[in-house]
């Protein structure tokens, strides 16, 4: 039951060539580069949706911190567009992967926090003080929120690992359940519609993505500007 | 759990940065926004034919006889 249950999120290989790399890849081939001043329709959307996305991203950072805005807007594609193609039946979702969001989340933050050290040394330091605490509660909170920066590039990476895992899971226990009591009553139709409703919602992955990129964006932005 | 297996996570993670990094950063660094879109006027061309110098009302077109 166990080794069935996960079996989708085995990494594919095809007899020991790693598939994985074209699955990753795959993204970046739905976004065709721009070679006309006004092109198809495809990419013509394309790129009012990387203007919009970036306008409302780019708001609140300044000078230093819009030096990281393609690194954002190609974040936040990959993660949204993988999302999205893992929600095809029986596809493989890289982001289920622990492997590459650790990937994604430590040196992302890591970056952060040297630009805030390099940058802002004091006050990226003084961050771990929070104002107004009582004198005999400092070296408590020093190490609690130590404890809670570092623990930010795992919470980054974790939390997207689950949220897409207990998604797929859960899609396909329901789906099981659904094949399996079609055959014995007519209540089933009230588990397809859970089904469906679980898929609309799941489709809301993308305000997963939201939640990362936004997590990074508020990490950059309390590293940098303060 | 089959993500904890460590073997692939090597493979995993370079394809990623591949991709992250190189391949979405490219594609993403080519589209333009232009900003000044103002249209060129078109060059005013000064012909120098002989019948434009002296333009009269029997050489509209219109105003010939119908055929």
């Amino acid at each position: 039951m166990n080794e069935n249950l996960f079996a989708s999120f085995i990494t594919p290989t095809m007899m020991g060539l790693p598939i994985v790399i074209l699955i990753i890849a795959l993204p970046a081939m739905l976004y065709p580069s721009p070679n006309r001043l006004v092109d198809n329709r495809l990419i013509s959307i394309q790129q009012w949706l990387v203007q919009l996305i970036l306008k409302q991203m780019l708001l609140i950072h300044n000078v230093k911190g819009r030096t990281w805005s393609l690194m954002l807007i190609s974040l936040i594609l990959f993660i949204g567009s993988t999302n999205l193609l893992g929600l095809i039946p029986y596809s493989f979702t890289p982001t289920t992967q622990l492997s590459m969001n650790l990937g994604m989340a430590i040196p992302l933050w890591a970056g952060t926090v040297i630009t805030g050290f390099r940058y802002k040394t004091k006050s990226s330091l003084a961050h771990f003080l929070p104002q107004g605490t009582p004198t005999l509660l400092i070296p408590m909170l020093v190490v609690i929120e130590t404890i809670s920066l570092f623990i930010q590039p795992m919470a980054l990476a974790v939390r997207l690992t689950a949220n897409i895992t207990a998604g797929h899971l859960l899609m396909r226990l329901i789906g099981g359940a659904t094949l399996a009591l079609t055959a014995i009553s007519p209540a089933t139709a009230s588990i397809t519609f859970i089904v469906l409703l679980l898929l609309t919602i799941l489709e809301f992955a993308v305000a997963l993505i939201q939640a990362y990129v936004f997590t990074l964006l508020v990490s950059l932005y309390l590293h940098d500007n303060t | 759990m089959p993500q904890l297996d460590t073997t692939t996570w090597f493979v995993t993670i370079v394809s990623m940065y591949v991709t992250l990094f190189i391949l979405f950063q490219i594609k993403l660094s080519n589209f333009t926004y232009p900003l000044n879109m103002t249209p060129i006027s078109p060059s005013t061309s000064n012909f120098t034919t002989p019948w434009e110098t002296k333009w009269t009302k029997t050489y509209l077109p219109l105003s010939l006889p119908l055929q």
